[in-house]
């Protein structure tokens, strides 16, 4: 009996709440209107200041590419390994240092993704934002175990098949190194900083760091552990400074 | 200079100069050292451990050398000639004593694109899992299995007239002695060498989950041998499966002639040469996922030695070892792991009692290690050691080590 009243109640509750919504409703939109608009003239006013920013870009000159990194000589193995590591060491990394003031402001936590592929990590080096997610899916038919004991990031992900991931979050600035604990010549560099102004160059050396509010910054060219000097650049506001370096 | 002085003086110099790269670099280097374009390329570890006097020579690889209180220095090297041809070598040197060449072959690769490779020289062990991983980054130990370290009595260049005489010797591996054969006292056998490298030929062919090898070789598992000193062959043979990520299971199985020409001779005049096998039979099982690793591995050896005066010596002597070892990493950088071992003997009737031909062993080893940088590693291990009969009977040693390889 009491059941079938408190079924009853729930039921009446039920019916009678579009009555009280609808008029809820109206009241939290309306409400929302000023803050709607604030927030977008907040946006506009993020947006025009990044658009109005200036761009650096140029080229990193490699004098000599870093070679890959050989397998150890295992006089164990009963026959020839797989074929060496050929991960990408042309792909370099250029960054304002420090960054400006601003860049701090706008924080969005972003992913990235590490494979595991072919016995080698893809991509090399990977450049990411403070708060960034990496995942790390194993591509491979063998069991890799990701690891990294850097300052800046120490983590262990154990060993897991193909098909699986597992995602590690980057909180602090600096350089990680990137290991599997069964393949010691897999490696790959993260680069983790606290601001937007970076770029990874493309095969040729290429790079192109955008939005970057005007002023006068240094800047630094890094490649496979190899930091260049950093060279001192003025940035106009809609303008584009060329900056090249080389390396080794 | 004396010349083992000048020599000593030599390698440290090595080390120091090993020592100073840090230095610029801040790190200890991590990477192999490569030339021409990867065709040549170096590699090595260097491992120290130390921990008290093993008075129960429970951890003794020879009659000098306890395998706790080592430093152990290695040099790997390959040259490439090419995809079908490498030239592969390693040389050790231990407790800075002068350079040993462990191993040095020739690998051929007839078909790139197949797995089927064909290793001449002095080849890396077919038998058994353990003799083949890296000690220094793959031990998560300090002590070896005791199937592939501890000294039995059974020599191949000295033999017991009788059952008596082998008796007498129970627990007594690391340095015993025979009235057949070399009179002078030495060590005896482990079940399978860790620390030679057999000579010979071995073919190994792998295809999607299975591996399977086989070679032909001058000595056996236990008394692996550069120049053969008896006029057979040792054959061996190993598969190994894959059936799903993370779980190898093998087999292996070996038979050769393992006793001297010359004992043989002394034993029961000519002719004999082949007669004095060592047999073994051999199971490996590896298993791991996330942070853990468990191994597994049993081996089964049978020595057929030759019944001289009465007591006779009835049938093969046997020996098994069987070890259980489990590795758990705690943090990134920090693991714990422990080794369970056990080494019986088949039992033999002397004039007086009936007993296992050596005393039994077991073992248990639980430590574990922290890397200070991914190949530099400190470990420490507590082992407790129990025997079934020699002078020492129980015997627990604490080991501390550090291990760098590049």
């Amino acid at each position: 009996m009491n059941k079938k009243k408190r079924t009853r109640r729930t039921l009446r509750t039920q019916r009678s709440s579009p009555a009280l919504v609808l008029p809820l409703c109206v009241f939290f939109f309306v409400s929302l209107v000023p803050f709607a608009s604030f927030v977008r003239g907040r946006a506009a006013v993020l947006t025009a200041a990044a658009a109005a920013g200036g761009t650096i870009r140029g080229r990193v000159e490699l004098r000599r590419v870093a070679s890959p990194v050989e397998r150890r000589p295992n006089v164990s193995d009963l026959g020839a390994p797989l074929a060496r590591d050929v991960s990408d060491r042309l792909r370099s990394v250029v960054y304002l240092e420090p960054a400006p003031r601003r860049a701090f402001e706008q924080s969005q936590p972003a992913h990235g993704v590490l494979d595991q592929r072919d016995e080698r990590f893809v991509p090399h080096v990977l450049a990411i934002t403070t708060g960034t997610s990496v995942d790390f899916p194993n591509s491979d038919r063998i069991y890799h175990n990701v690891f990294s004991l850097s300052k800046a990031a120490r983590f262990d992900l154990g060993r897991y098949a193909v098909g699986h991931s597992k995602s590690v979050r980057f909180d602090q600035a600096g350089i990680v190194r990137v290991f599997c604990d069964i393949h010691s010549h897999m490696n790959a560099f993260i680069l983790v900083f606290s601001h937007p102004f970076f770029a990874v160059t493309d095969e040729e050396g290429r790079y192109r760091i955008e939005n970057v509010p005007p002023g006068t910054y240094s800047v630094v060219a890094w490649n496979e552990g190899l930091s260049s000097e950093s060279r001192p650049v003025t940035v106009l506001d809609g303008g584009a400074a060329e900056l090249d370096f080389t390396l080794r | 200079m004396r010349p083992w002085t000048a020599r000593k003086a030599g390698i440290a110099c090595t080390l120091a100069l090993c020592g100073s790269v840090p230095a610029r670099a801040q790190t200890l280097p991590s990477e192999p050292i490569a030339f021409a374009d990867g065709r040549v390329t170096f590699g090595g570890d260097v491992s120290a451990s130390i921990a008290p006097d093993d008075t129960g020579f429970f951890n003794y690889t020879d009659y000098q050398h306890s395998a706790l209180r080592l430093l152990r220095i290695d040099f790997t090297g390959s040259v490439k000639a090419g995809d079908h041809l490498a030239v592969l070598g390693e040389v050790r040197s231990e407790n800075v004593e002068s350079p040993r060449p462990y191993a040095l072959f020739l690998r051929i690769r007839p078909w790139t694109a197949r797995q089927f490779d064909i290793q001449v020289g002095r080849v890396p062990p077919t038998f058994g899992a353990f003799a083949r991983r890296t000690y220094a980054a793959d031990n998560p130990l300090i002590g070896y299995p005791l199937a592939y370290q501890y000294l039995t009595s059974l020599r191949p260049d000295a033999l017991p007239a009788n059952a008596n005489e082998l008796l007498a010797m129970r627990g007594r591996g690391w340095l015993s002695n025979y009235s057949i054969g070399n009179p002078t006292p030495h060590s005896g056998l482990a079940i399978a060498s860790a620390f030679r490298w057999d000579t010979g030929v071995q073919m190994h062919v792998a295809s999607g989950a299975i591996e399977a090898t086989a070679s032909v070789t001058a000595g056996t598992i236990s008394n692996p041998l550069f120049n053969d000193d008896n006029s057979g062959k040792q054959v061996a043979g190993r598969v190994v499966v894959h059936p799903i990520v993370g779980l190898v299971l093998g087999t292996s199985a070996s038979r050769g002639p393992f006793v001297t020409s010359a004992a043989s001779r002394s034993a029961v005049g000519e002719g004999h040469d082949g007669d004095f096998t060592q047999t073994a039979w051999g199971g490996d099982a590896e298993y791991s996922r996330g942070y853990y690793l468990l191994r597994f591995e049993t081996i089964v050896s049978d020595w057929r030695v030759p019944a001289v005066r009465a007591p006779l010596i009835e049938g093969p002597l046997r020996a098994t070892g069987t070890a259980i070892e489990g590795r758990y990493k705690i943090v990134p950088g920090l693991y714990v792991a422990a080794r369970i071992d056990h080494l019986g003997f088949s039992e033999i009737q002397g004039t007086t009692s009936r007993l296992p031909w050596d005393a039994p062993v077991t073992r248990l080893e639980v430590g574990g290690g922290y890397s200070i940088q991914r190949n530099l590693v400190f470990k420490v291990s507590f082992q407790h050691n129990t025997r079934e009969g020699g002078r020492v009977r129980t015997l627990n040693l604490p080991a501390a080590q550090i291990v760098f390889w590049f």
